[in-house]
């Protein structure tokens, strides 16, 4: 036992960096991480910009009820905290991101079974299991290395387009995202590969696994969104009501049950978790803007054991689920 | 039979064979099915939040803002499927197209094909009328259901202009998965990798629902599926105003949102398209342009080229 470990540690790290190297090499993951980080540098741009508009507005409208001699703080002024501009590229993350994943995860299988090679692995003196962990190990350092890039670039522009300079608690929170964003992606590349490995032929897979993330990615959270009601009116309807918070608690009480029905909705869906967790500790929902982490940390554990879990899940799915011998090439 | 005809039937064939076409339709009318009751129940939710703070409003001596929700335009409920058309039928369609070359490239008879007497303009337009067909009998599974689920809530009453409506608003559907089922049956044809055409065409399809909405108009992926948040103006600002007119066009997502809104009769009141062209104009423009790389694509298709072995 104490020799087999080092030779299936050995054999899992070969695997691993074997993978990462043939992504390097056709350049996969070279176009995925531009991709990424065009998408995301286009929300935080657009984001900024948009903020830019909001303050100009209220300096005019300040300046015009100074200039009638009226209470300037009648209008509040818009807050400037640089972490919520990373909305839009969180978003981005959660479904361009999940695509990639799931594409590198097809991928991990597809060339295996395409080049006829995975049969030929699979004779080598290790446990099938050790395979498909040393391919999830390879997708989680892509992830990784991917979204390491994202972030490092999102931690330079972001300063330069929020004109606000960024904390050591700030960077803290960046670096927590960024490993709530990597469980996550992880868990679709698993997905990817796992359907990828198991479909007749790779390709239907791949098709299953981009089914199966416009449900949970997609369409369960739509559903929870467009049910709120407050998303049914353009500005929320207790706002375009003018009804005070006191009033709004109650009247939301009388609808406990639609609300838990919403809600269920949502939380069935991975990406909801992730979203929650992320906005909260980058206090982009404003019921955390501003707060200590341990306090965020404290109310929203339950969404990151939730990614943890679903991750471990579907992980230990693949590695327990056997390779079908009729599943080692290409066509089957 | 003419050849095309032939060839649009031995595709459909193969395609009803396939689990993954047959998954996805029955995803995409599954979803048509609870459109409308997502829709009914929402706007019920909200007038009856109206009608408490409508009496807490009175109970207070303050002015009653009027009810936010539209209550006369039965469409309205439907104001969901748009988005289920812009998700699961784009990628319905985009899997088809990529299928119609896919499958007679992986049963490797796409040489036997070649070696018929069939003018490639035949097989082109061949695989071009399944996918038509098919996409066509999306939009009609989705007409059926919606038909019928209108009927069945007691409150709404139809008219033979809202049925026209509903059409029209099918017919919209229908052009926009339409463009892209034609672009994944171009990328297939000119990429002889597994699901090549499958990837390229899902990218422009994310780039088209989820980047260009945010360049435009700063309306976020998450707001981008929303039937009433992506309905948002422009912002006020210099950089949003070019970008909408310089990308509106090509915003095929938004469009098609704006026009659902149109049809349906939920769209903000006074709320332009997104650009200087009208999605009436972009979509039917796109639909001709998505078919002739359609035909370019397929009629220069490499036969022996991809297959089982490769």
């Amino acid at each position: 036992m104490s020799e087999l470990l080092p030779s299936l540690s050995g054999n899992v790290a070969t695997i691993a960096l074997r993978d990462a190297r043939e992504q390097l090499r056709d350049r996969f993951l070279f176009w995925a991480t531009l991709a990424l980080l065009a998408a995301a540098t286009a929300s935080l741009v657009t984001g900024a910009i948009a903020l830019h508009g909001d303050a100009a507005t209220y300096a005019a409208a300040r300046a015009q009820l100074l200039a009638l001699g009226k209470d300037a703080s009648a209008i509040a002024a818009p807050e400037f905290y640089p972490l919520k501009l990373m909305r839009g590229m969180i978003e981005q993350i959660e479904i361009m991101g999940a695509v990639i994943a799931l594409v590198a995860g097809y991928r991990a299988a597809a060339a295996e079974r395409g080049r006829q090679t995975l049969a030929l692995v699979l004779t080598r003196p290790m446990p099938r299991w050790a395979y498909s962990f040393a391919k999830i190990i390879g997708g989680m350092g892509l992830a990784a290395v991917t979204l390491a890039i994202v972030f490092l670039a999102t931690a330079i522009l972001l300063p330069v387009v929020s004109g606000v300079g960024l904390t050591m608690g700030d960077a803290g929170r960046l670096m927590l995202t960024w490993a709530a964003g990597v469980l996550y992606l992880t868990a679709l590349f698993t997905l990817g590969f796992g359907l990828g490995l198991w479909a007749r032929s790779p390709a239907s897979g791949l098709i299953y696994a981009f089914a199966l993330w416009i449900l949970v990615v997609l369409v369960a959270p739509q559903i929870g969104d467009t049910m709120d009601p407050d998303n049914q009116v353009a500005g929320g309807v207790f706002a375009q009501l003018s009804v005070p918070k006191a009033e709004q608690d109650r009247i939301k009480a009388g609808f406990a049950g639609y609300e838990s029905f919403r809600n269920g909705i949502e939380v069935a869906s991975v990406t909801k978790h992730f979203e929650r967790f992320t906005f909260a500790v980058l206090g982009i929902k404003d019921t955390y803007t501003g707060a200590p982490l341990v306090k965020v940390m404290a109310e929203k554990q339950g969404d990151l054991l939730f990614l943890f879990l679903f991750s471990l899940g579907l992980g230990g799915l693949v590695l327990l689920r056997p390779i079908n011998p009729d599943r080692l090439t290409k066509e089957s | 039979m003419t050849a095309s005809q032939l060839i649009a039937r031995q595709s459909l064939a193969g395609l009803a064979r396939d689990r993954s076409v047959l998954i996805l339709t029955t995803f995409f009318a599954a979803m048509v099915l609870v459109t409308a009751w997502l829709g009914w129940s929402a706007t019920n939710t909200v007038n009856a939040i109206y009608a408490d703070a409508a009496q807490y409003l009175t109970a207070s001596a303050q002015p009653v803002p009027p009810n936010p929700v539209s209550q006369s335009a039965p469409l309205a409920v439907l104001r969901n499927l748009g988005v289920y058309i812009s998700l699961i039928g784009a990628f319905g369609a985009i899997v088809i197209g990529q299928l119609l070359i896919e499958i007679d490239r992986r049963a490797g008879t796409l040489p036997l094909i070649g070696a018929r007497p069939f003018d490639r303009r035949d097989f082109t337009f061949g695989k071009m009328r399944a996918l038509v067909t098919v996409t066509g009998a999306m939009m009609a599974i989705a007409g059926v259901i919606s038909v019928a689920t209108l009927f069945t809530i007691p409150s709404l009453v139809l008219g033979l202009s809202d049925l026209l409506h509903l059409a029209l608003f099918l017919v919209a559907g229908w052009a926009y998965i339409t463009i892209f089922g034609f672009m994944a049956l171009g990328a297939a044809a000119r990429m002889s990798a597994t699901a090549g055409g499958l990837i390229a065409a899902t990218v422009v399809w994310l780039v088209v629902t989820f980047v260009l909405p945010e360049l435009t108009a700063n309306v976020h992926p998450t707001a981008a599926i929303n039937p009433v948040s992506t309905l948002a103006g422009t912002p006020d600002s210099g950089f949003f105003h070019l970008m909408s007119w310089v990308l509106g066009p090509f915003s095929l997502a938004e469009g098609f949102a704006w026009a659902s809104g149109d049809l349906l009769s939920f769209l903000p009141d006074g709320l332009a398209p997104r650009g200087p062209v009208p999605p009436a104009v972009t979509l039917p423009v796109a639909l001709i342009l998505a078919g002739l790389f359609a035909v370019r694509s397929v009629a220069k298709l490499d036969l022996n080229a991809g297959g089982p072995d490769v």
